[in-house]
């Protein structure tokens, strides 16, 4: 009952998305945000219904280490759960980690053949399989699309549903149909894009790419507090 | 003896602790240390032919197993500096005394052969000094051995560590041929001249080697260059680039964790000690340049940084005991304040008050007697009854250097004395051992008589038999290593139990009825709802009792019942025949009847291991994880070496370091330590039920 409840609060369901596996196979998904506006806890939201969801998931980060991205799966979950019996929500979470497995990296050692190689270790071993990944931190900078290519072979070999995290900075000018600088060149490798802008005290979730045509996006907000997606909509 | 005072003057004190593999000369090089700075008056060899032995070395255990158990500190003096020597324990299981010694002092020399270089034991003395952020410069011992080759070792030190590391001299000769070192700060060759190479002979650079020289040290300086803003400016504007300059900047580096000094030469040759102690004293940070936390009690457990004054109230912790002929020397350091003969202080751990009796000042296996352990300082007390690890501070002070919490001991052993001198000397040595280290328990089995040693760890109890039998002869046999299994209830359940006997004489009769639950936050609950005297109130305490006696040995296995809310709500007694026993005995009844409707469970601990590895045995560590019922949290890349912190079950876990070590050419590290306790998996259960019918 729990899980079915809390699947329920996904925040794609909120973005308007029928379904919730948005992505395809091979698919690439960005979220993407000014630093320290939220970035991370959008990706571990989508993180953790991919989870309750009873999906495999691998968590890059190329930033933190790994006590600290488990301390954000623990925040997120418990912020999403806390109206729930604390009985239940442990026994929820012992049942959600062996599906979920942490890699941190240095971002300067970092590459897409040592991730295959990392991948392959735990495939062979029968170790972990993951179905969906989650990076947080790769760097978007001007030589990105030749390692987001060899990344894009190496989702689809491995039937992979990828979501990354995207830094934007205030001085970068986006392209002319309003695309953050950092996707500009590789846009067309991405099939969903998330910015989150805040607007005021308010941080707001607008859909760039791949949300559906009648979804009044504006209506969605990010509760600075706990930072998890609320569905307090504004009439449209 | 002589009756000294410690001055205060912090800025002239280092705690050091001189870490290092085995047999890469660290207890040579303590002696040496000892020597130089005159604490002794001969040296002794490690393997000596005079029976006499190093003064350090004071554990044979330690030798054999390659680890430090028991940690000594020593104290002498350089260049109007006082300098204390910590022994650290070289091994990371023994957490809580790695963290006492680690805590105490404020920076390291890492002693390297230049022969053997970065092994495996070095990546575990490396990763302890890392973990608690120590600052450290590096000494490359045994120039003189055939196959020596510092610069190699440096390279190790950078590729294998990840340190920064630059070297400070270069050695004039090497093997054989060594003769001293260049300074490549001064820029001078120093010569180790007399009968143990008291005598300094400073020369100029020979001309074979001036341009190594000069070469090797604009790599200093430019590495130093990242730590000031000052020296930058003097390169880049071809201003003079002074002594001082450099080594403030190397200082600044090195106390940032940020680069580490490599100093080199042969200690059993007496070759490049007293550089390397003047660079205890221009490397090292003193205590105040180190931010000391404690933990306010008083409120809500919150750090507060310590100030080193020693108008302030004091606060010392108690670091090491050890057994003299004249009682229990303590040693501590003192954080905040001061501690003097005679002053009055509180043992945060009990709250009782002690009167400071001698306060001395230690040299390995010597004492001298001494006013004053100003803040800053390491000191000893005598005839002061304390566990190690207790906070003492001032009256009216309720800080605490060390979190109270002390978990539950995870694993057991018995332990048998093959005879009764053996049986004395165990006694003794439990007592001690109980005492030094919270986390090692021992108690007599009620039913096999047996004595049952309880401890975090496989190792943690290996060693200390192994110190049973060798410290204090005592002959024992082990059993086989038991983990502490639990049991608990996952649903609430109802109970009505009577309890009657009328069998001639008085008899006995009790009913109790109420229910129990699983509760996460405690062991045990007992809950009274009884209304209109169903049970008269003054058999509710023997129903609380027999309840509590039930947690004892659960009905499933007998293990420890944790975890349970019992409820009672009902009931009936008799006006003669009901008693406390009586009623006592009902609940034990009834907590029978309710425990086995409740669906209990076993639960196991589970233990947080973490492995370092290097990356190519990445795969092969995360299988054997995988094969020991473990959950892997997550892999961390650390430049060549890898953290993979994981969950397994202790039972699994049994032997692990020897099954790791093979398969990683002994490379790989790991460290384990409690988590929780979790429910163990259906089969696993079937199994311990198979056993022990």
């Amino acid at each position: 009952m729990l899980k079915k409840e809390l699947i329920l609060q996904n925040p794609l369901r909120f973005m308007g998305h029928g379904t919730d596996d948005i992505l395809s196979e091979g698919g690439f998904g960005a979220v993407l945000a000014r630093a320290g506006v939220g970035k991370t806890a959008l990706l571990v939201q989508l993180a953790l219904n991919n989870l309750l969801r009873n999906k495999n998931v691998l968590h890059i980060s190329l930033d933190d280490p790994v006590k600290k991205v488990s301390l954000w799966y623990k925040e997120v979950f418990r912020h999403l759960t806390k109206s729930y019996d604390v009985k239940k929500i442990n026994q929820l979470w012992e049942a959600l980690l062996p599906h979920r497995f942490i890699m941190t990296f240095k971002v300067e050692g970092f590459s897409v053949p040592k991730l295959e190689e990392r991948l392959t270790d735990l495939k062979e071993q029968n170790i972990f399989l993951p179905q969906v990944v989650f990076i947080d931190g790769f760097p978007f900078n001007e030589t990105v699309r030749m390692p987001l290519s060899d990344f894009k072979d190496l989702a689809k070999n491995h039937s992979l549903h990828v979501w990354f995290t995207v830094r934007t900075r205030r001085h970068e000018k986006p392209g002319p149909d309003g695309m953050p600088a950092p996707l500009l060149d590789v846009i067309d490798l991405f099939d969903v894009v998330i910015q989150l802008q805040p607007e005021g005290k308010e941080i707001h979730v607008k859909t760039l790419k791949g949300g559906p045509a009648d979804f009044e996006h504006t209506a969605l907000l990010l509760d600075p507090s706990t930072m998890l997606i609320t569905n307090n909509q504004k009439p449209a | 003896m002589n009756n000294a005072k410690m001055e205060n003057a912090t800025h002239k004190v280092r705690n050091i602790g001189i870490s290092a593999h085995i047999d890469s000369g660290k207890t040579t090089l303590t002696e040496r240390i000892l020597f130089f700075t005159k604490r002794i008056h001969a040296i002794h060899d490690v393997k000596g032919k005079d029976g006499v032995g190093a003064t350090m070395d004071s554990m044979e255990l330690e030798k054999e197993r390659g680890i430090t158990i028991a940690s000594a500190a020593t104290y002498c003096e350089w260049l109007d500096h006082e300098i204390n020597i910590i022994d650290t324990p070289g091994h990371v299981d023994f957490t809580i005394e790695v963290e006492r010694s680690l805590r105490v002092l404020d920076g390291a020399i890492f002693v390297l052969c230049s022969v053997g270089g970065v092994q495996s034991q070095s990546i575990t003395v490396d990763q302890q000094m890392k973990r608690y952020k120590v600052p450290c410069i590096a000494f490359i011992n045994k120039c003189d051995r055939i196959g020596a080759s510092p610069f190699r070792v440096i390279d190790q030190l950078k590729d294998k560590l990840g340190h920064n590391a630059v070297s400070m001299q270069i050695p004039v000769g090497l093997e054989a041929d060594l003769k001293g070192v260049v300074d490549l700060v001064t820029m001078k060759a120093i010569y180790f001249d007399g009968v143990n190479g008291e005598d300094l002979r400073i020369e100029d650079i020979p001309q074979n080697l001036l341009s190594e020289a000069m070469e090797r040290r604009e790599e200093l300086v430019d590495a130093a260059s990242m730590f000031s803003d000052e020296l930058t400016e003097a390169i880049l504007e071809e201003q003079e680039v002074t002594e001082d300059m450099i080594i403030a900047a190397i200082r600044q580096g090195t106390l940032t964790c940020k680069m580490t000094p490599v100093f080199m030469g042969s200690a059993y040759k007496n070759k490049g000690v007293q550089p390397l102690l003047d660079a205890v004293i221009n490397l090292l940070p003193c205590p105040s340049d180190v931010e000391n936390e404690a933990i306010d009690m008083d409120n809500d457990s919150v750090p507060v940084i310590l100030s080193s004054e020693s108008e302030k109230p004091v606060v010392a912790l108690a670091f090491k005991l050890e057994d003299g002929q004249y009682g229990q020397l303590t040693y501590i350091r003192v954080y905040q304040g001061s501690i003097s003969k005679g002053d009055t202080i509180v043992n945060v751990r009990n709250g009782k008050k002690i009167k400071v009796g001698r306060v001395v000042r230690m040299h390995a296996e010597q004492m001298e007697d001494i006013e004053t352990i100003p803040a800053g300082y390491i000191g000893a007390l005598f005839g002061i009854d304390c566990a190690s690890g207790d906070t003492f501070v001032a009256t009216g002070v309720n800080l605490t250097m060390t979190s109270i919490f002390v978990p539950d001991p995870v694993i057991s052993l018995s332990i048998v004395p093959s005879d009764n001198k053996s049986q004395i000397n165990m006694s003794k040595a439990l007592r001690r051992f109980s005492k030094e280290d919270p986390t090692f328990r021992t108690y007599v089995d009620d039913e096999t008589k047996e004595t049952i040693i309880e401890g975090m760890g496989e190792l943690h109890l290996e060693v200390y038999v192994e110190r049973m039998r060798r410290e204090y002869t005592a002959k024992v046999a082990i059993g086989q290593p038991r983990v502490a299994y639990r049991e608990t209830i996952t649903q609430k359940a109802e109970f009505n139990y009577i309890h009657k006997k009328q069998t001639g004489g008085a008899g006995q009769f009790g009913r109790v009825a109420g229910y129990i639950e699983p509760v996460t936050d405690a062991d045990f609950v007992f809950e009274n709802k009884i209304v209109g005297g169903k049970i008269p109130t003054r058999f509710i305490a023997s129903c609380e009792k027999g309840f509590r006696q039930s947690m004892d040995k659960g009905p499933k296995m007998k293990f420890p019942v944790t975890g349970v809310k019992v409820v009672i709500n009902d009931g009936a007694s008799h006006s003669v025949d009901s008693s406390e026993m009586a009623f006592q005995t009902a609940a034990l009844g009834a907590f029978r009847e309710g425990y086995l409707k409740a669906k209990p469970v076993i639960l196991e601990p589970i233990m947080k291991v973490v492995v370092e590895t290097p990356t190519e045995f990445l795969g092969a560590v995360m299988g054997l994880l995988n094969q020991r019922r473990g959950t892997i949290v997550g892999s961390q890349e650390e430049g060549p070496l890898c953290v993979i912190e994981a969950q397994a079950p202790l039972s699994e876990m049994f032997g692990f370091s020897t099954v790791l070590r093979s398969s990683t050419q002994g490379k790989a590290l790991f460290t384990m330590e409690f988590g929780s306790y979790k429910q163990v998996p259906q089969s696993v259960a079937e199994e311990l039920v198979k056993k022990a019918n």
